[in-house]
């Protein structure tokens, strides 16, 4: 129970390692609000006996990060509520597999808009209200891509690049607040996300890491679990791989 | 009670981050082999105190790095007591402080004698143990400094550089066949180590992090846990920094 009486935003919580990370802290104590794209009786079902289980609140909050009229409308939302927010986890984001002589220009803003931009203003609301406990810890979700920078991710990756970028800038601007800010870059997991890449191309980096093996969305989950709980107080500023060792 | 039934080998436990590792290790339900340099009263005292209220068995095994005769002793009482060794935590190490010009070649061996070759020493036994069993977790207690560079810590930052060489090379030797090598680089630590450095250098290094404090043995010791345990079930040759967000 490392997060007992948190309370907790997650977003792209309807699958892969969102839904993931929503069941983990759950299960570690936290209320969480859980933020989607689209309401869904599957989720809803999902949330209500998964709140159920682990006695703990779970609040829905639907928007599209393509939008920011509903970004902000869903912070305010949760500000509405006067609760305390004790993290943050920006896991939601889209995938794009490309040659760099392939990508569009449309579709690399689009890839910003929502792997980074959307997540500087939804963060910025979240922090606004973290800064009047003086306390809190933010998860951005990057990727192994964002680092290593790997053929046909060079849009994808560089919206990642960015994300680790602006997670050490905020850490120095928000540490002296008490609000840590970490990034996690997951290597190859399993999720949905993995079915649209190239079957060779998985096999290449599952033989390239230590581990040999694609890893889980739970594996990503627990290393989230860490940095959002007092386990990790003095840890900030930093991206941790979980990739099973691929750099 | 996230290392419940694992056994485990920490070294240099009489003080600072190791007393504080094996304190929390014990808590969290593991046995220990409590390696330290010197027997001491004290320290078997509160050994005793500790695994009775935990639960756990505590071992002190005493030897000094500068000896390897000491070292293969050492490892031989630890692996005749024929317990799987699931884990192994290098903490003991020594400082020195000094600039590049004045360092005598006596000294540079003597400390890499201890921070590295020791270390490997023990290390090469251990995981012999754990490659029986295709499991296991090495955490390298290395340094900031080994990565930024500090002046008048020659010595000691390139031998805990070398620990960081050691380690990345380890985990794609090891981790194929389910032993996982991480290292952590602590920054500024509240100590026996640090206590004698003047005010004016420890203000200095705080104020570079983005916390603005320095940090306790028991954050780094929560740090080792989530390597140390299957929390960290897809992190392998990663080095993480633990210092308050300095770099």
């Amino acid at each position: 129970m490392l997060l007992a009486g948190r309370n907790a935003v997650i977003t792209g919580c309807n699958r892969g390692i969102g839904k993931r990370i929503l069941t983990t802290f759950a299960e570690n104590g936290s209320n969480i609000w859980a933020c989607v794209r689209k309401p869904s009786d599957e989720f809803e079902r999902y949330v209500k006996e998964l709140s159920a289980r682990c006695a703990i609140e779970i609040w829905p909050v639907y928007f599209d990060l393509k939008d920011a009229a509903q970004i902000k409308e869903a912070a305010k939302t949760i500000m509405s509520t006067k609760k305390k927010v004790d993290v943050l986890v920006n896991n939601a984001g889209i995938t794009y597999n490309a040659l760099f002589q392939m990508s569009t220009i449309d579709k690399m803003k689009e890839v910003f808009d929502v792997n980074f931009f959307a997540q500087m203003i939804f963060s910025q609301f979240i922090v606004k209200l973290m800064l009047r406990n003086k306390r809190g810890s933010i998860i951005n979700i990057a990727s192994s891509a964002g680092i290593d920078g790997n053929a046909g991710r060079s849009v994808y990756g560089a919206s990642k690049a960015a994300i680790i970028c602006a997670t050490k800038a905020m850490s120095a601007e928000l540490g002296g607040k008490g609000i840590r800010v970490n990034a996690i870059a997951p290597g190859i997991t399993k999720t949905r996300m993995l079915s649209s890449m190239n079957e060779e191309i998985i096999q290449e980096s599952v033989q390239a890491s230590h581990l040999k093996r694609v890893g889980d969305p739970d594996e990503v989950a627990k290393a989230c679990l860490f940095l959002a709980s007092d386990m990790s107080s003095y840890v900030t500023g930093q991206t941790l791989r979980v990739d099973g060792g691929l750099g | 009670m996230l290392l419940k039934g694992k056994n485990v080998v920490v070294t240099g436990c009489l003080k600072g981050i190791g007393r504080a590792t094996m304190e929390l290790f014990a808590r969290n339900g593991a046995n220990i082999w409590a390696c330290c340099q010197f027997q001491d009263t004290e320290f078997e005292e509160s050994i005793d105190a500790l695994q009775e209220q935990c639960g756990v068995w505590i071992v002190p095994v005493y030897f000094d790095l500068m000896e390897y005769d000491q070292v293969r002793a050492s490892v031989k009482t630890i692996l005749s007591a024929k317990q799987p060794v699931d884990v192994l935590v290098n903490i003991a190490g020594m400082t020195q402080d000094a600039l590049f010009q004045m360092i005598s070649m006596k000294q540079l061996e003597q400390i890499f004698q201890v921070n590295f070759f020791a270390q490997m020493l023990l290390t090469q036994y251990i995981v012999r143990a754990m490659l029986r069993r295709k499991a296991g977790s090495v955490i390298n207690m290395s340094s900031i400094s080994a990565i930024d560079g500090n002046p008048g810590q020659l010595s000691y930052s390139a031998s805990k550089a070398a620990l960081i060489g050691a380690t990345k090379t380890l985990s794609a030797e090891l981790a194929p066949s389910g032993i996982r090598v991480n290292a952590i680089a602590p920054g500024v630590i509240k100590t026996d180590m640090t206590k004698d450095l003047p005010d004016e250098k420890l203000d200095k290094l705080v104020d570079k992090s983005s916390l603005k404090r320095l940090g306790l043995a028991k954050e780094v010791a929560n740090a080792l846990l989530f390597l140390a345990s299957d929390m960290s079930s897809y992190v392998t040759g990663q080095v993480l920094r633990v210092d308050g967000g300095i770099g």
